[in-house]
């Protein structure tokens, strides 16, 4: 998004307008503060030499670092929420996408009203979902709760997501692009692997990844789905009646690198495939 | 840009041409199947379920009794405590609603008015990755900042400026609306953010060259047409929190209460369809405010943006 | 999970002196284990799954559970508990996924009479041997097929307090609504329990079978108690952690409760029976009837029920247990005044307590919980 040199900024309209900016910009570097302050005071405790978190702090070791691998409930805590976030991702791309085309493309006949049912579980309380999700599944289907169950109850709440972002992005679709590669001789299927999937794959991989952030800290819905297993908000929870120990910290510390990672690296993806598709738009001739 | 209405949720027209015969239905619309499956039994079914659950009751045996009354929505309706906290919690909706979304305009007024692209995108992962770490983790970690021995109260009290902690924040209301804040308000600044990117800034400036002070230039151009993101961001930040039992839980102790706590009780009571009820009554509501506002349900605004 | 283990260090430092060798050798990965498990073990690697165990956090020794594994071939899968109720509807729901669940007092019956538990022959365990012969008559857990649960432990209700700011010495349930401690109160998130301490406090006659008129002063008792609670937690560890941070002042505990909070913080608390009674527990694992891995239950608890877990349990959560041999070791440790102190040997005190149980009006009373403690 190239955005032209506002005017505005070069020539103020108002004797005001340098007094509203700057109270503006401290307003947002008050407001990332707040964003920021829980998350450093969360990775400071993870440095904090006592077995609780919290002040006062008696001094910074990096043993909790050096304890993790060997805490295995919460090694495997950590394990099963990867595994989870990463399946449900998985399946709920596809799934979402194909039901995307549909609710752009079906021809429905009240596609607001698909569109509002497919938002109900986004906003639906998550004890109801949990509830009515733990009746049905394990009380009469009868079948076992796991990581299985877990998995199926994050489908729910991230589905969603995947369906309206990427429809989103099949509504503001340009298609005279697919017209234009049916007329050069392209089938349906090619067109879709070389034209339509790339241009909106920026959303799918959105998707993806809201559903991973939303699977790896569910707790209310996982509560109520999970067997026997543990998985991180769960251990976390447990952790929270007794005191959290600068281990758990220390753990969140790490997925949240891990998260400025890949996001950095979807970034760069995601700004390699914006290059690709303009290319592929400059070859099709379309604007 | 390709062509788009108002507001992005409302559907474009069908323009799939073909006349839509029993086959090419099938033929257009066969790839929703699995999302549909999925909807309908894992989340139109037990939702079936726990409106039937509401209908019965359980007997003093903790045994599911198959009788069909109202009388679990009764029994809500005629008990003052369940209203007032119902309203109780619309309230503390409402407040965080207007704190969150009336702290974010200005914010996100200040990413697109004065920073370049790359500076917004910058901003805007600061406002997104907090959002990527546990929430349970972040809500424990403002308790050891605000709380009765957190580090607010002890750097006071070490500079001598108060000698008693304060206790604003320890399991109180006001600590639930802050953390409420807190949690919903990356949503809210991405959905007004999409709203003002769009928004063509000359229009202010025609307007104050039209005499109109600044004031009201933003009141009467500026804030009409960025509307449609602001209720979008108010549904993201009300409407969830309708259904929040764990923030209170954490931090608001016994005064924070909401109507989702006392359905809790129930449900680790074994009184499923007392819980059942209520949770349902909810869900109706919930319901009911998205088809009222079903224009401004655009998901992608508000979490569409890596 | 680290907090025990520290506590378990502290204990073995504190005791080395007085020579806690039966601990050491039930502590220490390389002892041959309790001599009850070699003879279960080769019958118990048969395949299997985990086994699957319902119960509270201070029903298990995480040591034990490392043993089992590695001796045995027994995973464990611990998963917690948050009140008897919420135990049944589990059961009910999750059919085999349970093996092992624990209740109280008369909710044991009550898990009968619904058909999800099996009951069994007490004194055909080996480890059973080493129980108070009290624990294996309890008349509510004596059916013709068998006995329903296997015993763990008991304790009455106590408060705790802080005596630093407590004073005078609080006598009964009424220093819980004293307005001096607004906002000092940390109660375990049991509402049952609460409103029969409420009905206990008002003088009702049965707590388990209030009329509405006792019920309305329960409502009023509970309302001044409203404004004293600064929050309800999941579990009691949470009201330890409370205490020792003094975030409260007051708060529900079992026995032992003194320890635990010195364990946790440092600080010193005291505990009270209440003088107008008390609800209590006497607790243990029941068999599920559907259980997927039920089979390994008796090996589970030939080994983990051993009087050396069952002391060292004791050591770190200070309630009496009812394994009679435990107090032995614990008395060999040089621990015999704090067993004594809580009543280790005395295990028929646990009959004299109202055992918690279900009352007859279970909705009425969440029905009166939540209509004073809602907004």
């Amino acid at each position: 998004m190239s955005k032209a040199l506002d005017p505005l900024e070069v020539m103020p309209v108002s004797p005001h307008a340098s007094l509203t900016r700057g109270a503006l910009r401290l307003w947002c570097l008050l407001l990332i503060v707040f964003l920021w302050l829980p998350i450093v005071f969360l990775v400071l405790f993870s440095f904090e030499a006592s077995k609780t978190v919290g002040f006062p702090i008696p001094g910074l070791t990096l043993d909790w670092y050096g304890e993790l691998p060997s805490n295995g409930p919460l090694v495997s805590a950590v394990a099963n929420s990867i595994s989870v976030a990463l399946l449900t991702a998985f399946i709920g791309s596809i799934v979402g996408t194909m039901a995307a085309f549909v609710l752009v493309r079906g021809g429905l006949r009240f596609p607001n009203g698909a569109r509002i049912v497919v938002t109900l579980p986004i906003m639906f309380p998550g004890v109801l979902i949990g509830m009515g999700l733990l009746i049905f599944l394990a009380g009469i289907l009868k079948i076992r709760l796991g990581l299985g169950t877990v998995v199926a109850g994050h489908l729910v709440l991230t589905v969603p997501f995947v369906v309206l972002i990427v429809a989103a992005r099949l509504q503001d679709f340009d298609r005279r692009l697919e017209w234009a590669a049916a007329d050069l001789g392209a089938s349906p299927a090619r067109t879709l692997r070389h034209i339509l999937l790339p241009l909106i794959s920026p959303a799918i991989l959105a998707g993806a990844l809201l559903s991973i952030t939303l699977s790896i800290d569910e707790f209310v819905v996982t509560f109520f789905t999970v067997g026997p297993q543990l998985t991180l908000p769960i251990y976390i929870y447990t952790q929270v009646k007794i005191g959290v120990t600068p281990e758990v910290n220390a753990v969140a510390t790490l997925m949240l690198i891990g998260t400025v990672i890949l996001l950095g690296a979807v970034a760069l993806a995601a700004s390699q495939g914006r290059r690709a598709a303009r290319a592929l738009r400059a070859r099709i001739g379309a604007t | 840009m390709a062509k788009q209405s108002s507001d992005g949720a409302a559907v474009a027209p069908s323009d799939t041409g073909a006349a839509p015969g029993a086959r090419s239905l099938w033929a257009s619309r066969w790839p929703a199947l699995p999302a549909v499956l999925g909807l309908v039994l894992l989340f139109l079914v037990p939702m079936g379920i726990v409106g039937l659950y509401s209908l019965w009751r359980i007997n003093n045996n903790l045994q599911l009794v198959t009788d069909w009354s109202l009388k679990n929505y009764a029994l809500f309706f005629n008990n003052a405590v369940y209203l007032r906290t119902f309203g109780k919690t619309l309230l503390v909706a409402t407040l965080a609603t207007g704190v969150t979304v009336g702290v974010a305009l200005p914010f996100a007024y200040f990413i697109v008015r004065y920073l370049t692209g790359a500076w917004q995108r910058v901003v805007l992962l600061g406002v997104i990755i907090p959002f990527w770490s546990s929430y349970l983790l972040r809500a424990y970690s403002w308790q050891s900042i605000l709380g009765e021995k957190g580090v607010v109260n002890q750097a006071l009290q070490a500079i001598g400026l108060i000698s008693d902690p304060i206790t604003f924040f320890n399991y109180t209301n006001s600590a639930v609306v802050l953390v409420l804040v807190y949690v919903y308000l990356p949503f809210a600044v991405l959905a007004i953010y999409a709203s003002l990117e769009k928004f063509d800034f000359g229009l202010l400036t025609a307007a104050q060259d039209l005499g109109a002070s600044p004031l009201r230039a933003v009141r009467h151009v500026l804030l009409p047409s960025i509307r449609p993101g602001i209720i979008t961001a108010c549904i993201f930040v009300f409407i969830p929190i309708l259904g929040e039992y764990l923030t209170p839980t954490l931090v608001g102790g016994v005064e924070g209460t909401l109507i989702a706590n006392l359905i809790i009780n129930f449900q680790r009571g074994g009184q499923l369809p007392l819980a059942a009820a209520a949770s349902f009554l909810i869900a109706i509501f919930v319901t009911v405010l998205l088809v009222v506002f079903r224009r401004y349900l655009r998901v992608q605004a508000v979490v569409g943006r890596v | 999970m680290i907090n025990r283990q520290l506590s378990r260090r502290d204990f073995l430092k504190g005791s080395a002196g007085v020579g806690a060798t039966a601990f050491l050798a039930a502590c220490t990965p390389s002892a041959a284990g309790p001599s009850g498990s070699a003879a279960a073990a080769p019958s118990a690697t048969v395949e299997a799954g985990p086994l699957n165990f319902l119960t509270w956090n201070d029903h298990w020794n995480k040591d034990a559970l490392t043993q089992a594994q590695q001796l045995l071939g027994i995973t464990v899968n611990v998963t917690e508990l948050s009140d008897d109720p919420d135990g049944i509807a589990k059961m009910q729901s999750v059919g085999g996924q349970l093996d092992i669940v624990s209740l109280d007092g008369s909710w044991v019956p009550k898990a009968n009479d619904l058909s999800l538990i099996e009951p069994f022959d007490i004194n055909s365990l080996a480890v059973a041997s080493q129980l108070y012969s009290i624990s294996r008559t309890f008349d509510i857990w004596t059916t013709p097929q068998g006995y329903l649960a296997y015993p763990w432990g008991w304790s009455p209700i106590v408060i705790a307090y802080n005596p630093k700011f407590v004073s005078p010495a609080p006598e009964g349930w009424e220093a819980l609504i004293d307005p001096k401690y607004a906002k000092r109160v940390v109660l375990e998130d049991e509402p049952f329990d609460i409103t029969l301490w409420s009905g206990l406090a008002t003088g009702a006659k049965d707590v388990f079978d209030m009329t509405d008129a006792e019920l309305a002063q329960c409502k009023d008792w509970l309302t001044k108690l409203k404004p004293n609670i600064l929050k309800f937690v999941a579990q009691n560890d949470g009201v330890i952690s409370a205490l020792a941070k003094e975030e409260c002042w007051l708060g529900n505990q079992n026995l032992g409760v003194e320890e635990r909070v010195k364990k946790a913080g440092g600080i010193e608390v005291k505990a009270i029976v209440a003088k107008e009674g008390t609800t209590g527990f006497y607790d243990g694992e029941m068999t599920v009837k559907a259980g997927d891995n039920k089979a390994r239950v008796r090996p589970y608890l030939e080994f983990a029920a051993q009087a050396e877990w069952v002391a060292q349990n004791f050591i770190d959560n200070g309630r009496p247990l009812f394994n009679e041999k435990a107090y032995s070791l614990l008395v060999n440790a040089g621990k015999k005044d704090l067993a004594d102190r809580y009543f280790y040997n005395q295990p028929e005190l646990a009959l004299k307590m109202r055992v918690k149980g279900p009352s007859t009006r279970d909705a009425d009373y969440l029905n009166l919980f939540n209509s004073v403690f809602g907004a």
